[in-house]
């Protein structure tokens, strides 16, 4: 019944147990009767519902986005020089590569390849309000929610995913529908890079079974302006079969297994091609913000960058950092959580045994991140503490949180780490009380600890020679030091062992060690990193590819007998810059580029 | 107990009223202009991001990628002559209301008067008027741009020619527990009602048209063609950009197997100063060579 019906017959009905409306006075009854029919009369707010299944048209950019696209076609997207020296490098081999055969497109792109979706609304069965939008992707078998309900972003150390975390909101009949938190991937599958701050504002309007989407990419580092785009889906009125992806991975080549596909700067074989074949203007092909607009010709400037241009959303939508001075523990899976905000990231694994915690961060924090393991501790105390390597920010409190717990023989927790760290500590001046005294020497080390088989790998060479991975078996996490990390270059410390190939071998173990969870290259084993977001094997193939690159790049140059000057005129770490570089601070380009150089042009041992 | 009926009688004809009356105030019907629920008018300037080789430079004779043409659509294809247009004076075939939209250029919005809208193209100098008076008939000549009949869709009609808020405006109130909302029974108002209420698109039919080119290399459209297209003003990106996205689908019994779907977009210019009117002109297309 029509609500303002239902109360028009309330109103008149009242019984003695609607005591309020009886007691009204016979004319107020009347007019509340009338006021309930005007209500009647008034439509109540419904959203359109984007609910079926839907399916793609090609009838734009049709050969890039079904039979997919040729090397070195840019056009039509606003770009940097970054991305530019990433497609000119990108070889298609890469897809070959066997953790990244079954990587799902990422949002940016996912709706411009082939796909067929189906939508369904996720309603509160108390309140019938719509709390989601909910979609299934039938390419790579995506699964998708938008939600409605108000809820913020996730902070910035929270997994990505290929289809990001959505919020929607509606604006008449158009839903927008903000996305963050989206892995790395591709704007266009010929290479075209689209980094892991890329934020997609999408609108959504529906005209009967024609669905139109609008998506608007915001990514700061691979794009000068945001990239709008715009496509349409029809609904089936039969549905189809096709939701499954059952991907397999294979060695496709063979080859060593981590082998990184890729075109030295001025060597890839197809530039040009496309222009050729196409009979296109190369200044068009090259992309660029100025060449979308109608007065673009040949040999126009580039466009000015205005970095406002790639802003202005609001905070609740965007990934925040934890607020200043704050120490978080954060439930990872199985057994193992994270804590940030303390330096260097810390692993606590926790159960029946006490806890284990992966290094102690930054001095001066101990107060903070004792706090922060006492809160997941259940009571029990701290039994272990491993040190992943030497630095700073990953011991500074290991003397406190040592002596905060307790061995099952009764003296403070054991501090657990390589020899070698335990020697660069010593050649640092680090305390006593600090450092390590349960060392191994051996190239791994495993025991028992709450149910689960802990493994520490330690690799001869890798950002230190003083390394160690912590695998925390059944509960699939990883803990990984400064091997690997999502917020900058590694910072590979030449003068005690460190070196460009010793962490590739690292990154490359790692690999070894993860799974992905149903052969899509998401989830399954977390990585911790020694700074950044919680990851998974997709953010160490793409960390990993980075470093080939970047030491393939370098090693030919010094081959040529660039000196480092050259070298680093050449930027030969440009198309990574942006999201991992810094000018100043502890650790910049400039230094890692050293770094790289030096590593690459030391004797042979 | 009379009384009583009386007064529901009278109340219940007040609000077919206001039902009826919904949208506007008392009086004469809403015009066209008044009813806007979206503002349209501006200037706006094509952004080419898809399909930029065949929208930015002439494609190839014969290249129909992604245009679902028949067999006939091909053949026809396959006879442009840039030449023969121009000696038969139909150099505009390729800013025709079927291809102008894809047109890399500048468009100027406005009200022609109370009840018409005027889009202005600076590419082949063409005008397209937007009629939203039903009663209107197409003119017995066919022309480049056609006959379009105009209609607003959506649940903002009459609320006043607003541009939707941007991302993050929408009120979000709590859930109501009970399943009340406002106090009505049946389930609480959606988060940003009021958004939701506001707002809406414009549908345009066009028909009576002459032939023309989908593109600018001889890809056609027939007389027979039905051209749909779906005006949406978006909400405002967050870094301030304005978008109009435009969604045409040209049914073409001749010459395409299927319907087919593109969708345009503008973004808004602060004035008219890049507004240059040009003639009817299609490159040649440039010469594709072999690596």
């Amino acid at each position: 019944m029509n609500p303002g019906f239902r109360c028009a017959f309330e109103a008149v009905s009242a019984r003695p147990k609607r005591r309020s409306l009886a007691r009204l006075a016979t004319p107020a009854r009347a007019a509340l009767v009338g006021a309930c029919l005007l209500l009647a009369a008034v439509p109540a707010a419904a959203q359109v519902n984007f609910s079926g299944e839907w399916s793609g048209r090609y009838h734009e950019d049709q050969p890039d986005r079904v039979p997919g696209e040729e090397p070195g076609d840019f056009s039509g997207i606003p770009l940097n020089d970054a991305a530019r020296l990433f497609g000119d490098s990108y070889d298609v081999g890469r897809h070959s590569v066997l953790e990244e055969q079954c990587a799902p497109y990422t949002l940016p792109y996912m709706f411009f390849g082939p796909n067929q979706f189906r939508i369904w609304q996720q309603v509160n069965p108390d309140t019938q309000e719509l709390v989601a939008i909910e979609m299934h992707l039938g390419t790579y078998q995506q699964h998708r929610t938008i939600w409605l309900d108000g809820r913020p972003h996730p902070p910035e150390y929270a997994p990505h995913t290929f289809m990001g975390f959505s919020t929607g909101e509606w604006n008449g009949d158009i839903l927008t529908i903000t996305t963050t938190h989206i892995k790395q991937g591709y704007f266009r599958r010929s290479g075209v890079p689209a980094s892991d701050r890329t934020t997609v504002v999408e609108h959504w309007m529906r005209h009967g079974p024609v669905l139109s989407q609008v998506t608007i990419a915001t990514d700061p580092v691979y794009l000068t302006e945001p990239y709008i785009r715009s496509q349409e889906f029809v609904i089936m009125e039969r549905g189809n079969t096709n939701w499954l992806y059952n991907c397999e991975y294979a060695m496709e080549v063979p080859r060593d297994k981590n082998t990184v596909p890729h075109y030295l700067p001025g060597k890839n074989p197809w530039a040009g091609e496309f222009e050729s074949r196409h009979a296109m203007p190369k200044e068009g092909v090259r992309g660029g913000a100025e060449s979308l607009l109608p007065e673009w010709k040949p040999g126009a400037a580039a466009a000015r960058p205005n970095p406002a241009k790639n802003g202005g959303f609001s905070p609740s939508v965007l990934p925040q950092p934890l607020p200043a001075g704050e120490v978080r523990a954060v439930k990872v899976q199985g057994n193992v959580y994270m804590i940030v905000g303390a330096g260097g990231n810390i692993a606590a694994q926790v159960g029946d045994d006490g806890v284990l915690v992966v290094d102690t961060g930054a001095a001066g924090q101990s107060d903070k991140v004792l706090a922060a393991i006492k809160g997941i501790a259940n009571g029990k105390e701290i039994r272990w503490i491993v040190n992943t390597g030497p630095a700073a920010e990953h011991i500074g409190n290991n003397e406190q949180v040592s002596k905060a717990g307790r061995t099952v023989n009764g003296n403070q927790a054991a501090i657990v780490a390589h020899e070698n760290a335990n020697e660069r500590m010593i050649q640092r001046g680090v305390p006593d009380a600090q450092r390590p005294y349960n060392t191994y020497f051996e190239g791994s080390r495993d025991f028992p600890f709450n149910g689960e088989p802990v493994v520490l790998y330690h690799d001869e060479s890798s950002v230190t020679d003083a390394d160690t991975l912590v695998f925390f078996r059944r509960s699939d996490v990883i803990a990984t030091g400064d091997v690997f990390r999502t917020d900058s270059f590694p910072v590979i410390d030449v003068t005690i062992g460190g070196s460009i190939d010793g962490t590739i071998a690292s990154l490359n173990r790692l690999l070894d060690l993860t799974v992905p969870s149903k052969m899509l290259q998401e989830g399954g084993t977390y990585v911790i990193p020694g700074h950044g977001r919680i990851s998974d094997e997709h953010e160490v193939v793409w960390y990993r590819d980075m470093l080939v690159i970047i030491r393939d790049r370098i090693k030919d140059m010094a081959a040529r007998k660039m000196t480092l000057a050259q070298v680093q005129a050449a930027k030969p770490a440009l198309d990574y810059e942006g999201r991992y570089g810094a000018e100043t601070g502890p650790w910049t380009t400039a230094m890692f580029v050293e770094a790289v150089y030096k590593s690459v042009t030391a004797p042979a041992k | 107990m009379m009384r009583i009926l009386s007064i529901i009688v009278l109340t219940a004809t007040l609000a077919g009223v206001v039902s009826a009356q919904r949208g506007g105030p008392p009086g004469p019907p809403l015009t066209p202009r008044q009813a806007a629920p979206i503002d349209l008018t501006g200037n706006w300037v094509a952004v080419v991001t898809e399909d930029w080789r065949w929208r930015m430079v002439t494609p190839p004779k014969g290249d129909v990628s992604s245009i679902p043409v028949n067999g006939e659509g091909r053949k026809a294809t396959m006879a442009w002559d840039a030449a023969a247009d121009a000696a038969g004076g139909n150099e505009c075939r390729a800013f025709g209301v079927g291809g102008i939209m894809r047109q890399p250029g500048r468009l100027r919005i406005s009200w022609q008067d109370t009840a018409n809208l005027k889009l202005e193209f600076d590419a082949g100098t063409q005008t397209r008027t937007l009629v939203f008076d039903r009663t209107a008939q197409p003119g017995a000549e066919k022309t480049w741009q056609g006959f379009s009949r105009a209609e607003w869709e959506g649940p903002g009609i009459g609320r006043g020619p607003e541009a939707p808020p941007g991302p993050g405006a929408g009120p979000a109130g709590p859930p109501v527990p009970g399943g009340g909302g406002q106090g009505l029974r049946g389930g609480p108002p959606p988060r940003g009602a009021a958004s939701i209420q506001r707002g809406g698109s414009l549908k345009v039919v066009t028909t009576n048209f002459k032939s023309g080119y989908l593109r600018k290399n001889g890809v056609p459209y027939s007389e027979q063609a039905v051209i749909t297209e779906y005006f949406h003003r978006l909400p405002a990106h967050p870094n301030g950009d304005e978008w109009l996205n435009v969604v045409t689908i040209v049914e073409d019994p001749r010459y395409l197997a299927q319907p087919f779907y593109t969708s345009t977009n503008f973004r808004r210019e602060a004035d008219a100063t890049k507004f240059a009117p040009s003639a009817c002109k299609t490159d040649p297309p440039l010469p594709v060579k072999t690596k």
